[in-house]
């Protein structure tokens, strides 16, 4: 089903416009396609929007913001007409594509049933997506708390460690045991896991009490200088047992750790680290939780990254891919072995979140799930991810600046480096982030790249066809950057 | 088995629901399952229907089941689900202008989130994150009202140090958090004995501990112009504008959680305009897309915002779903229903009808110690020299209410605070009263048993 403008204007009036007066609205929301109109909405977006990550002076100036207005499978269409290949599906986070009109049908028919419910009370949709996810969870990981995002997510799993903790009379549980190199979330408690850039924590801080960091099982850059990538899962591994008994395994209250982290661009570690990790969890007490917010829902060829390596968790938190962003939707999933603490009177959690287990998120959820699953998205993920994968590595050959081509299913990064042997990075005044991206840009692809790391999440169900159009574009894009810093073929 | 014991014995088994154990939801045959919705009214699987008095979270503003609001998110959905990293769409820049055009004075520049405590989360930041831009980078300390609630995330949560959120058992919590008193009327705790010098004391004690815990090291105050997490507490009009005063004498930013207040809620479109006083940052929620699709918005004042133009002094923060097209595609309309039906007036007119009835309430039941609130965010209080243990009267509370056809939770075991959608008629609100008038009766005799 296409879904044009007209069509849009069309149904909308003849059904809402008789009864409210919602013209004008609807008009400016879908229908601005003058030079004039588009003009008004960019002007305004740089007046009042507050874009995140962004400075409008800076955006004035080059004619931003890009508009965005329409989307389907792994393309967004701009407001001058402009078709884009959005490599990163968003935040990594439009698993099943851009503009299925199956979601919108079940968000549709669920406002019009109840588009939210009372304190204390829930729908079905809420039931059967808690269901669902309780099925599709590895081991007894059945209990599901929802929120709105992979922020409040974490944070719902870190108050449940704390309480859990406390319940059982251990309330001096309250340290949090996070790797350098992750990311999970921006609010109060979980930005302080993983490290984010410094100026955000210049910004927040100063930090929340209790957060330990140890190294990233990082095998192209090995904090430990493992020479194998077994060696550095192990030192790394060993690291974390090594922290625990600095500060006493009565004051650790959790572990966390995406399976594959993000911000250092899927370093996959080494079989070894994560049932390490397991164990030594186990043995002092730990309680492991397992984000899944970026690798959840097919992104590595695994309905779960942590199949690959075949280890349980205590708690799991997931967001982006439960809903591919078509609303806002996240979840943190607990053992039963942990939520039995929790089952009732003075023992029940005391947290509050006004849109958890919303509706018409719970209504779109289910219905991503069902797509993901009928059209066998995970297993595109590992056979087209195989085939985006090798394509990459076959530019090591001709690109001086590529040091290392990583990750698993679409969860895919490449590292430049200014010298292979030394794997030094590049002098900051180069700007490789901005010029390669406005590179990119020039060949089709909004595709950030984060200084010299580049990226790969796309919808799963991208095709062949598709990755051979990013690979194209980034190894014009590269060539091009190498010649101009004098490196590679055409130096 | 029928479907909603299917249904109960699956959430029971999987869903963690809020602040309620599955324990006691088996016991007494819970949760309750919805299936439709209309105005203030909402239906469950059995087909009995129910006025949720509070509506949702307080935050159904425009009621139930409107086909407009399902029409607007479906066909934002299909026109656009989600857009890249770094670029914008219709809805948002329109929401940003429209929030802009409606804010009082120069709040001008939007960031949107996807709910009330990730707008607090991010005003905290965006406060200390000034300081830090402007070169002032020690403060980092807020003041908040105790007893205010700000969200439940770790950032937030220990606003207020809210009892709802048993957060004795997260210790420690984050660092630079001060309390202030909460300006009740009611419950004065300097004695004040009208709501203008109990304003006067509160709001002077807050220069007092901005005095006692170092001028330089503080950030900001937050606080909602009406505090609803103790019920409707209305501060005397004092209060806000000496507290403004104050942090512009100390260079304290203030930042007003309009998460509850907002959008009519009490009788004006911002609660704070019943004070004069203009923040320097605003948090918004729950009215701004009366919940038909997670949403939240902070909005700076140029002066903040400016403080972060430039490539040097990006305020760096995203969020996934902030600034979803389809929640600010819904809010929009959501807004342009609040305007187009006069819903803040009409919030303001049944509020007063609403607070009257009340009034008469306590006039014939002793136990009702307070009447108060504005626009459709209203509470009474119950007298505390009537002892019951807290949790029992609770429930009974409850209950009660739920015999009669009400669902409407209370704060604590005392405070009944009721926040209806604004499109609620004077009928509706006899069917309240007179549910509340039969519960009263009820709890006097059952108070004599105890």
């Amino acid at each position: 089903m296409v879904f044009t403008l007209k069509a849009c204007k069309y149904v909308i009036r003849r059904h809402i416009l008789l009864e409210t007066d919602l013209d004008h609205l609807i008009d400016r929301i879908f229908f601005m396609d003058t030079p004039a109109e588009i003009e008004h909405v960019r002007l305004k977006a740089l007046n009042n929007l507050w874009m995140h990550n962004r400075d409008w002076t800076e955006m004035a100036e080059s004619g931003g913001p890009h508009v965005i207005t329409s989307g389907k499978g792994v393309r967004v269409t701009d407001s001058e007409g402009n078709s884009w290949i959005d490599v990163n599906a968003g935040y990594s986070c439009v698993n099943i594509g851009y503009g299925r009109p199956e979601i919108a049908q079940a968000v549709y028919e669920q406002i019009n049933k109840t588009s939210f419910c009372p304190i204390g009370t829930t729908t079905e949709t809420v039931i059967r997506l808690a269901e669902k996810l309780a099925e599709l969870a590895p081991g007894d990981l059945n209990r599901v708390f929802f929120s709105t995002g992979g922020s409040e997510a974490n944070e719902t799993a870190l108050k449940i460690a704390k309480a859990y903790h406390n319940r059982r009379g251990e309330p001096g549980r309250y340290r949090v045991i996070s790797r350098k190199g992750s990311y999970h979330g921006m609010t109060g408690g979980v930005l302080w896991t993983g490290d984010g850039p410094a100026v955000h924590k210049a910004d927040y801080g100063p930090a929340y009490p209790g957060m330990l960091h140890v190294p990233q099982p990082n095998p192209y850059r090995c904090e430990f200088g493992g020479e194998t990538e077994s060696e550095c899962a192990i030192l790394c591994a060993q690291a974390i047992e090594d922290t625990i008994l600095f500060h006493g395994a009565e004051t650790i209250s959790a572990f966390i750790g995406e399976p594959i982290a993000i911000p250092q661009g899927a370093p996959v570690p080494s079989k070894e680290y994560w049932p390490m990790v397991r164990d030594i969890c186990d043995r002092y007490g730990v309680i492991m939780i397992a984000d899944e917010v970026v690798c959840g829902f097919g992104r590595t060829g695994k309905m779960f990254a942590m199949e690959h390596f075949n280890v349980v968790p205590d708690i799991m938190t997931v967001a982006k891919g439960i809903i591919s962003a078509y609303l806002p939707m996240a979840g943190t999933i607990v053992s039963d072995r942990i939520a039995d603490s929790f089952s009732g009177g003075d023992a029940s959690l005391k947290h509050v979140l006004t849109n958890s287990g919303h509706p018409v998120s719970a209504a779109a959820a289910l219905k991503n799930i069902s797509i993901i699953e009928e059209e066998n998205m995970v297993d595109n993920a590992k056979v087209v991810g195989g085939y985006f994968k090798n394509q990459l590595e076959n530019m090591i050959m001709d690109h001086p600046y590529v040091g290392d081509v990583r990750g698993v299913g679409l969860f895919l990064a490449m590292e430049l480096v200014s010298d292979r042997k030394t794997k030094a990075g590049f002098d900051t005044g180069i700007e490789i982030g901005v010029r390669l991206t406005k590179k990119f840009k020039s060949k089709g692809l909004i595709f950030r790249a984060r200084e010299n790391i580049l990226h790969f999440g796309p919808p799963l169900c991208i095709t062949r066809e598709e990755v051979d159009e990013i690979v194209h574009a980034v190894d014009l894009g590269l060539w091009e950057f190498e010649g101009e810093c004098g490196v590679g073929r055409f130096a | 088995m029928n479907t909603k014991t299917e249904l109960q014995g699956k959430a029971n088994r999987h869903l963690w629901m809020q602040a309620k154990g599955w324990a006691d939801m088996t016991a007494a045959g819970e949760p309750m399952i919805i299936e439709s919705a209309n105005g203030i009214s909402v239906t469950d699987i059995e087909g009995n229907t129910w006025l949720d008095v509070n509506g949702g979270y307080s935050s159904v503003n425009i009621g139930y089941g409107r086909k407009d609001m399902a029409d607007i998110v479906k066909n934002q959905m299909l026109q656009l689900s989600y857009y890249p990293e770094q670029t914008t769409t219709f809805p948002n820049a329109l929401l940003a202008e429209k929030l802009a055009e409606i804010t009082p004075g120069t709040l001008s520049r939007v960031w949107p989130v996807s709910g009330g405590s990730e707008a607090n989360e991010i005003a905290i930041r965006m406060a200390r994150a000034y300081h830090v831009r402007r070169g002032d980078k020690g403060r980092y300390k807020i003041i908040s009202r105790y007893g205010s609630y700000h969200g439940a995330t770790s950032g937030v949560a220990w606003l207020g140090r809210p009892a709802s959120l048993g957060l004795d058992q997260y210790e420690p919590g984050p660092l630079g958090m001060i309390y202030a008193s909460q300006p009740n009327p009611y419950s004065c705790s300097f004695g004040g004995k009208s709501p203008s010098e109990c304003a006067i004391l509160c709001a002077q004690d807050i220069e007092n501990l901005i005095i006692q815990n170092d001028p330089d090291t503080i950030a900001a105050i937050i606080g909602e112009p009406i505090t609803s997490s103790l019920g409707a507490v209305v501060p005397g009009e004092q209060y806000w504008l000496i507290v403004r005063e104050i942090c512009d004498r100390y260079g304290i930013l203030l930042i007003d959680d309009e998460v509850v207040c907002g959008f009519g809620r009490t009788g004006k479109m911002f609660g704070i305009e019943h004070f004069g006083v203009t923040p320097d940052i605003m948090t918004l929620a729950k009215g701004l897309g009366s919940s038909y699709v997670p949403i939240g918005a902070v909005i700076a004042t140029t002066q903040i915002a400016d403080a972060f133009a430039g490539k040097e002094n990006i305020f760096y923060a995203a969020l996934t779903a902030g600034g979803h097209p389809v929640s600010t595609a819904s809010a929009l309309a959501n807004i342009n229903i609040i305007e187009q039906e006069g819903l803040v007036e009409a919030s303001a007119v049944k509020g007063r009808y609403f607070i009257n009835r009340l009034n008469n309430l306590a006039v014939k039941h002793p136990i009702v110690g307070d009447v108060r609130g504005m626009g459709l965010l209203v509470a009474i209080e119950l007298d505390s020299k009537f002892t019951i243990d807290d949790k029992e009267l609770g429930d009974w509370l409850v209950n009660t209410f739920k015999d009669n056809g009400l669902l409407l939770r209370t704060l604590g075991s005392r405070v009944i605070q009721m926040s209806p959608p604004l499109c609620i008629t004077e009928a509706e609100i006899d069917i309240i009263v007179d549910a509340l008038d039969s519960t009263l009766t009820k709890l006097s005799s059952y108070l004599s048993k105890v």
